[in-house]
């Protein structure tokens, strides 16, 4: 509707595949690639072998791959029901305090991450909370890290959400926390869960905070892909990639068919 | 017996404006009231103000004779459909009906046969098991006035319930509820509209509203036949309204005398409807040239221009209409003839 | 009256706000406090600490290089996230081909991975023992403005995306019809209604391009130092706390008042 022209369309579309799939495609590829081959010296990789897999998913890879499942699992969880608390509060607050709330939980998408994970680590290696060397201080970096996300999803979805439904349940005689288990919470429903993936793969590819972190028997996945990739494995840390990619996309799968079937009109 | 609903001196105000200016008004049990006025005029907020999502910044609202101006809206037991019925999206038809009865607890019987009483009242006893994205407008708003009703309130606030529905389904809806109200006699009904119609068919009596204040309120009878002001005299139905003077000599159109029902001292416009106008001699002739004539099967509308004053006539079909530019006499009776005080509720 | 009924919503009715409203937001506000407020105003507090005075550390050659790495490679890198995504998402939208939805639907996965995987990809492509051959470009803050425009270009395209879906075709088709050609179209039509959408998706990659570590700790090399990278290897490898504090605090000032400012020329702008 732009371009009208048979020429001018096909000139518009090489210039698109020339910037997007060297640029985006490639990536992956190299990486999807690299995880079959022993050796990469020419165009193509060479020595195809599937033993990066067999070693990706057993011992310490299979370790590190739980490890940052049930990381990812219990942050996005933690994240989700904080971030969640604060926007269904900050929506019944004058506009003054939800402004101040809204800015006080986007502020750790500003922080870096490795600073947070400074700041925890500086924060829990003293009593009287001493979470150093345990896997609680790596996964309450990453709820700390996603829970902006999760709150700025969630806001976003009550301001959408037509108070029409919450003053009816309110004449019907519903109580506000009848009103907010019986409608507000299942109206959010597909916005909780998109938060929740999202979540989820934030936290599977947290590096920068973990680094600072990580206790040796709480090895995520993109820290194994590091330590493997900083000593030279760069052709196992590739498989290891593709299996983070994999998961992430998986449990992505399982949570938008729960939000299909959460999702009205 | 107690008032079903009544505005005691009721305003409301946001960030300093006043969208409701002291409203006194009293709906008595089972009678249907409409609050009538275009939009802005305060109506929806006077019917939120019983509802409990607005808060009066003066006067109290009572209902059943209790003061419920600080009581929360889950605590006055009102009836509620609002335009776009806010039906839950994610509850089948029958829980959206039981959902006021499992908010208050009634035991689970109770409830069942209470739902399936309430869908059968408005004709959707079939439809327990549906969601509402699979049902029409009209049958969205059946619904939804079951919802409100399953918790037997004593009052039931609809704010344009009839908008959303096209012209064909509201006239059906109209006569619903009507029979209705047959059916539930002690239960008041105000009823929000900017629609004339809706207002002179359903309302015991209509409360006129624009900006912000009540201008007037009586049975549609009266508003229709003897209104106070050129605002509802032009709202309930149409009207021709033309300058007057009064004076000891009586009432004059220009330099034509005319006779009218009852002088008020000071009144400056004459409303007549247009179906009261007669074309060719009679009492209180008016002479004109026709403007624009619009045939519309029953009746003809005429459209004359006298001294420079447009006159709106409906006139029984006529077999030889007058047509564009045509000398006409125009006539009405003395008691069709309404005198309207100038400056009533405009201030 | 819609216009006083949407007055309404956000507030003055006490429908929809709880008895005590103050009281119900304290809890997760007291948990951010716990987590991330007071551990970030610890990091403050050694920042101050006497023994490594701010002056040090500014003084010291390789923090005020990783200073100015940092901010001129997150800059640059937005600015041509900003016109690539664009374009990009331009052709996807107003000169669709088949397939387009595909990739638009591949841009949201995209975003779902971490940000490393883009170096490790160019570490094949373009490393010692790559596709190109023995090239050292990696170890240049230019490969890492690559991987960082490579990774953070979808962040740009998707609100971009969403604008443009908001877009009227009928009024691209009007303006047509009137002889406008394509580049007026775009800069008279299509441009002002995604400003917003660029303000946001801006806003964010210059943030997260300030604050990116990733990308850099994959390129292995010791060429390229940015602040969060130096935050790390003093608190981790050097072990020394209050200077890794001091860096963090200087970081945490350029992201948050950058992030800050963006916000309010965007908001200028009309987003």
């Amino acid at each position: 509707m732009l371009v009208h022209s048979r020429k001018a369309k096909w000139a518009v579309w090489l210039v698109f595949a020339v910037l997007f799939l060297p640029l985006f495609a490639l990536p992956l590829l190299v990486v999807l690639g690299a995880s079959f081959a022993t050796n990469w010296s020419g165009v193509l990789p060479s020595g195809f072998t599937v033993s990066h897999y067999t070693a990706a998913t057993r011992g310490e890879a299979l370790q590190a791959l739980t490890t940052s499942l049930v990381t990812a699992l219990t942050a996005s969880l933690l994240a989700l029901t904080v971030g969640t608390w604060a926007a269904l509060a900050a929506a019944g607050l004058k506009k003054r305090q939800r402004r101040l709330l809204d800015a006080l939980f986007v502020l750790p998408v500003a922080v870096p991450s490795v600073v947070v994970g400074l700041a925890i680590l500086v924060a829990f290696s003293k009593p009287p909370v001493l979470l150093n060397g345990t896997r609680w201080i790596v996964i309450l970096a990453h709820a700390v890290l996603v829970t902006a996300f999760a709150h700025q999803s969630v806001s976003a979805a009550i301001v959408r959400l037509d108070p029409a439904y919450e003053q009816a349940a309110a004449s019907l005689g519903a109580r506000p926390v009848y009103v907010l288990w019986r409608i507000r919470l299942p109206l959010l429903l597909p916005s909780l869960t998109a938060a929740a993936g999202l979540c989820f793969a934030l936290s599977m590819g947290e590096l920068s905070a973990t680094m600072m972190l990580y206790p040796p028997d709480w090895t995520t996945l993109p820290v194994l892909i590091y330590s493997a990739t900083d000593r030279g494995a760069l052709f196992a840390g590739s498989a290891l990639a593709v299996v983070l990619m994999t998961a992430t996309l998986l449990v992505l799968l399982i949570v938008s068919r729960v939000r299909t079937r959460a999702s009205y009109r | 017996m107690t008032d079903g609903i009544r505005f005691d001196s009721v305003t409301v105000a946001y960030d300093g404006n006043v969208v409701l200016d002291s409203l006194d008004l009293t709906v008595a049990p089972g009678e249907v009231m409409a609050l009538l006025g275009p939009s802005g005029s305060g109506k929806t907020t006077a019917l939120r103000a019983v509802a409990g999502f607005v808060r009066p910044a003066s006067g109290r609202v009572f209902l059943g004779g209790r003061d419920v101006t600080d009581l929360p809206p889950y605590l006055r037991g009102v009836g509620m459909v609002v335009q776009q019925y806010a039906l839950f999206p994610h509850l089948r038809v029958e829980d959206n009906v039981a959902f006021g009865l499992k908010a208050r607890k009634v035991a689970r019987g109770e409830i069942r046969t209470r739902v399936a009483e309430a869908l059968e009242m408005v004709g959707m006893a079939e439809y327990g098991r549906r969601y509402p994205r699979e049902l029409s407008g009209g049958q969205q708003q059946r619904v939804a006035i079951a919802r409100a009703l399953a918790i037997r309130p004593g009052v039931l606030l609809l704010d344009e319930p009839l908008s959303a529905l096209d012209a064909q389904l509201r006239s059906g809806m109209l006569a619903e509820l009507s029979r209705l109200h047959r059916e539930l006699p002690e239960v008041s009904i105000l009823y929000v509209t900017h629609d004339q119609v809706e207002a002179l068919t359903l309302a015991d009596r209509i409360a006129v509203m624009d900006r912000a204040r009540l201008q007037e309120c009586g049975t549609p009878r009266e508003l229709y036949r003897a209104p106070k002001s050129e605002f509802t005299a032009s709202f309930v139905g149409s009207a021709n309204l033309l300058p007057v003077t009064v004076g000891e000599r009586g009432v004059f159109f220009g330099e034509r005398r005319v006779e009218v029902r009852g002088v008020v001292p000071g009144a400056a416009t004459l409303c007549v409807r247009p179906h009261l106008v007669g074309l060719g001699a009679g009492p209180n002739q008016l002479a004109g040239v026709v403007r624009e004539i619009q045939w519309r099967g029953a009746t003809h509308r005429l459209y004359v221009d006298v001294d420079g004053h447009r006159v709106v006539a409906d006139v029984p079909e006529l077999k030889k209409p007058p047509v564009y530019g045509d000398a006409v006499m125009l006539h009405f009776a003395p008691e069709d003839a309404v005198l309207l005080s100038v400056g009533v509720g405009d201030e | 009256m819609s216009e006083v009924v949407r007055r309404v919503r956000g507030g003055g009715g006490w429908a929809r706000s709880s008895p005590r409203p103050l009281g119900v937001a304290l809890p997760p506000v007291l948990i951010l406090t716990l987590l991330f407020l007071y551990p970030l105003a610890l990091v403050v507090q050694q920042s101050f600490q006497p023994g490594t005075a701010y002056g040090d550390v500014f003084a010291s050659e390789l923090f005020r290089t990783a200073l100015w790495t940092t901010v001129w490679i997150a800059v640059v890198s937005t600015l041509e996230c900003l016109v690539l995504g664009f374009v990009l998402a331009l052709v996807i939208a107003f000169v669709p081909f088949p397939g387009a939805r595909t990739v638009a639907r591949f841009i949201d996965v995209y975003l779902s991975f971490p940000s490393f995987l883009i170096t490790l990809a160019l570490l094949f492509i373009y490393g010692t023992t790559g596709i190109v051959g023995s090239f050292q470009f990696l170890a240049t803050p230019w490969g890492v403005l690559l991987a960082e425009v490579t990774y953070f270009t979808p962040f740009v395209m998707r609100p971009v995306l969403a604008a443009f879906s908001q877009v009227d075709t009928a009024q691209l088709e009007a303006a047509s019809s009137l002889g406008a050609r394509a580049p007026r179209i775009i800069r008279q039509v299509i441009l002002p209604e995604a400003l917003p959408a660029l303000a946001a998706g801006g806003s964010l990659v210059l943030v997260l391009c300030l604050n990116e570590f990733g990308i850099v700790l994959f390129t292995g090399a010791k060429g390229v130092t940015t602040l969060p990278m130096l935050v790390y290897s003093k608190a981790i490898l050097e072990s020394d706390y209050p200077g890794a504090c001091v860096v963090a605090v200087v970081n945490v000032l350029i992201s948050v008042g950058l992030y800050g400012l963006y916000r309010v020329v965007s908001r200028r702008v009309g987003a």
